[in-house]
């Protein structure tokens, strides 16, 4: 079964990719893939960050021409089928980074491109209507314009807008990357119900367990390569689907958790009050990780952001290393200065410059402290740039390529280098493995791990249970601004972390 | 961490097919300055006067007053901002730096410095605008405009001030070495400075991050704000710069000085490759994109096409640049 797909007769595939090829200037992102679709089947596409992916769905939705070879729908061969085209034949592709207008409101944005019209004229009453419905129960406001909506709502309202579009063939590009795990449990269900009606899907994702769960086949794909596959996904297991997209075994991390109580804080916050958030008191020791879970809105994330100087805080203090305390940092080049970094969670937005380079995202939080007068020192930069280039195993021919040219893990991978030259003494990293492959979570949470042993104070905003009880020393449930529940030692495991989010 | 070898796997030597891709992607790349080449070599065809020193001089000449403006320009550009007002603030700023010495009697040296701080404060004062209130650059300075415009009228009573001290003209006049002119020199100077601002120092690279991502740039640290009131207010100086050169140069403020300098002040550097969706551009662009301007300005002056048709040919060639560039955008990247 596994590295082959059987042969199949031609009606049972609703989509062929024959011997397609990518390269971009001397990058090759594909080289000769063949994969087959069966009809109402759901698809799963796995493989490292960088492995072509998003590059072989971009191909089959029309985003951009293949080097070589051909997409086969309905045994119809397909040239130069753009977007336009591909979505009337069907074909819908939900991307990895929101392709969302800011200024729309969430109805807009939901009925972009097939707004209900009469004669040309868009028939807002019942675009209005329509859009009402289709979003009940999603907890998204039709009205809300979709800037102000966080990175869950902006994904929902994408794949909303395929699944209502009439989609045959909705790719799903890594679509729980912004997901809890009860909105999972939606989506998966959603997608079951549409899949009982005839529509096929490509779904994208790095959780294998995710892949076993919903999808009925699997292609991984290795550096540009189908590495193998299987279409009977019970016949594998979470532990040879690993090996097939590392093209070795997989060596789980786990941090040796440690008991941090009775030491001195190395950071104390005391009465923090912001929109969500309002907590009387939180001591982080030297060396600890602690994660910090809960629904959105419950303020793990709002804190997280507020003590970063990103949210606006009305009141709170910070006392790092002994010292007396002092307001809370009003804008994120303060806390920068006293030794707060935080990674968000929203890379495309937030996380780093498309256009500028590897080297100089990298550099870019740490530059004043590697300047004289204003002037970049450039010899410190390069050391730097070259050090966490190497260190985050960016994979890019050199740290001069631009950060809009690397997949989506690599650019996260960028955003966490950039953080930690700034050498914090308080790291707050928010779902720092988010989009990233197996194989470099482990290593992620590996650098997490290593540089709380040198003192360093971690908090780790996470909606991944896995990742929580991995490598965290204490967990942080919050609910209403403030925490519920603190898990430590023992009491962390995935079995309690699943339980307490249902409560 | 990472075993390495995949990126050295995807490092393909170019092929064959490739290089003349390549080739053509390197002309593209520097049609400004290669169409620069070929209008100076059809000028000097049509009329050898054209390829003379004297001409070359009167060239570098209007370059400067042009070229000062396009990199004022050029700023609020690469921040992904844009200012209208620079070349009405060019002409205001040097209407006051000469009432300053005709009428209060300050002496020219004192007078110059405070149009240029003049014009540096409403370049400052935009900046404020558009980043504490959060008003719209393109109508906050279009406002602006309009109001420096109207400023100088009134200042002027629509007479042209010739009052100017002998000082204060020098600049403009003086030659060194077999005539070449000296003001050209201030704007190598700006030049120079301006790429060391831009590639050399915290506040360049800051200028280049907010302009591609200025949400981004917030959570790296970088204060957008701080870094837009900056850009803008050297911008203005650089304005005052330009007028106080202009006016000395014509020995003149007319009462509707600087502003027939718009829209070149503005096409020279996005000819230049700076991008008005911001972080994007250099110096280098911006020189050819002022030297390609002044030379179809000069050129068609010289080879005596009548007045009627100068505005639509060098239109034209202006055309011709900028579908050469975004052919190059869409197909180069
Ligand atoms: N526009 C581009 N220019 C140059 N290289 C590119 C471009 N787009 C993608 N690549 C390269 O193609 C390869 C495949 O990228 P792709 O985005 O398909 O990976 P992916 O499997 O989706 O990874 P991830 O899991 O990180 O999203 C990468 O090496 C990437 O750097
Ligand atoms: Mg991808």
């Amino acid at each position: 079964m596994l590295h082959q797909h059987q042969p199949m007769p031609e009606g049972d595939h609703i989509l062929k990719v024959e011997d397609v090829s990518k390269r971009y200037g001397p990058v090759i992102a594909l080289r000769g893939v063949s994969i087959a679709v069966k009809r109402g089947s759901i698809h799963g596409l796995l493989g490292e960050n960088g492995a072509g992916k998003s590059t072989l769905v971009g191909i089959i939705s029309g985003q951009f021409p293949p080097s070589g070879g051909r997409i086969v729908l309905n045994g119809t061969p397909l040239a130069h089928a753009d977007v336009r085209a591909m979505e009337e034949a069907g074909v819908f592709l939900v991307t990895q980074e929101s392709m969302i207008i800011d200024h729309m409101s969430a109805a807009e944005n939901l009925m972009l491109g097939i707004w209900p019209n009469r004669r040309g004229f868009v028939n807002w009453r019942r675009l209005t209507a329509d859009a009402a419905r289709m979003l009940e129960g999603s907890g998204i406001d039709p009205k809300a314009r979709a800037g102000k909506l966080d990175a869950v709502a902006r994904r929902k309202l994408n794949i909303l807008r395929a699944m209502f579009s009439g989609g045959k063939v909705i790719i799903l590009d890594e679509p729980t990357a912004a997901l809890t795990v009860a909105d999972r449990r939606v989506l998966f269900d959603f997608m079951r119900r549409l899949k009982a009606d005839g529509v096929t899907f490509i779904f994208i994702s790095h959780y294998n367990d995710e892949i076993l769960d919903v999808c009925d086949a699997v292609s991984v794909l290795r550096d540009g390569l189908l590495a193998g596959g299987s279409d009977d996904i019970g016949a594998m297991t979470s532990e040879q689907l690993s090996e097939l997209v590392l093209g070795r075994g997989l060596a789980l991390f786990q941090r040796e958790r440690q008991s941090h109580e009775g030491k001195a804080p190395l950071v104390s916050f005391r009465g923090v009050v912001a929109k969500h958030v309002d907590l009387a008191a939180l001591d982080i020791a030297p060396g600890e990780i602690v994660g910090f879970t809960g629904l959105p809105g419950a303020g793990a994330k709002e804190f997280a952001r507020t003590i970063f100087g990103l949210n606006v805080a009305e009141a709170g203090t910070i006392a790092i290393g002994g010292a007396e305390p002092v307001p809370l940092p009003r804008a994120p080049r303060d806390a920068f200065d006293t030794g707060i970094a935080y990674l968000s969670d929203d890379r495309r937005r937030e996380g780093s410059v498309g256009q500028m380079s590897i080297g100089d995202n990298i550099a870019m939080s740490s530059l004043p402290a590697r300047s004289r007068a204003g002037f970049i020192d450039k010899a410190a930069e390069s050391q730097v740039v070259d050090r966490y280039f190497q260190a985050m195993g960016i994979k890019a021919p050199t740290p001069q390529a631009a950060v809009d040219t690397l997949s989506g893990g690599n650019q996260q991978k960028v955003c966490l280098g950039r953080v930690l030259a700034t050498e914090p003494r308080l790291l707050i990293v928010d779902e720092p493995t988010r989009g990233i492959d197996i194989g470099v979570k482990q290593d992620v949470l590996r650098i997490i791990d290593r540089l709380s042993r040198t003192g360093v104070a971690v908090i780790m905003v996470s909606t991944d249970t896995d990742e929580l009880v991995r490598a965290t020393d204490r967990i942080c449930i919050f609910e209403h601004g403030a925490i519920r529940e603190t898990l430590t030692g023992a009491d962390i495991s995935t079995e309690r972390l699943r339980r307490t989010a249902q409560a | 961490m990472n075993d390495g070898t995949l990126a050295a796997a995807k490092t393909v030597q170019p092929q064959p097919a490739a290089e003349s891709r390549n080739v053509l992607g390197w002309v593209l790349h520097n049609v400004v300055w290669i169409w620069l080449i070929a209008l100076v070599a059809i000028f000097g065809f049509f009329n050898e006067f054209f390829l003379t020193i004297f001409n070359m001089q009167n060239i570098t000449v209007q370059a400067t007053v042009l070229g000062m403006l396009g990199l004022a320009v050029a700023l609020p550009l690469l921040v992904a901002e844009i200012d209208l007002s620079i070349p009405a603030n060019a002409g205001f700023s040097a209407a006051i730096g000469a009432l300053a010495y005709s009428d209060l009697g300050l002496p020219w040296l004192v007078a110059m410095l405070l149009g240029i701080a003049v014009a540096t404060a409403i370049g400052f004062f935009n900046g404020l605008c558009i980043t504490k209130l959060k008003m719209v650059s393109l109508i906050e300075t279009l406002s602006m405009m309009i109001i420096l415009q109207g400023a100088l009228l009134a200042l002027t009573q629509g007479k042209t001030l010739t009052n100017l001290s002998d000082g204060y003209i020098w600049i403009g006049q003086a030659t060194f070495a077999g005539g070449w002119p000296v003001m050209p020199l201030v704007f190598v100077l700006a030049l120079i400075a301006m790429s060391i601002l831009l590639r050399f120092t915290t506040l360049g690279r800051s200028i280049y991050a907010v302009g591609g991502n200025a949400v981004a740039s917030k959570s790296a640290g970088i204060r957008v704000d701080r870094i837009k009131v900056l850009t803008y207010t050297i911008s203005g100086f650089l304005a005052g710069l330009a007028g106080f050169l202009l006016a000395s140069w014509q020995m003149a403020i007319t009462s509707n000085q600087g502003s027939s300098y718009l829209l070149y002040a503005i096409a020279a550097p996005i000819i230049g490759g700076v991008s008005v969706f911001g972080g994007r551009g250099n110096v280098l662009g911006v020189l050819g994109g002022v030297l390609l301007l002044t030379v179809i300005q000069v050129g068609l002056a010289i080879i005596s096409v009548p007045s009627f048709y100068v505005g639509m040919i060098g239109g034209c060639m202006i055309f011709i640049a900028v579908a050469i560039d975004a052919i190059r955008v869409r197909y180069f990247g």
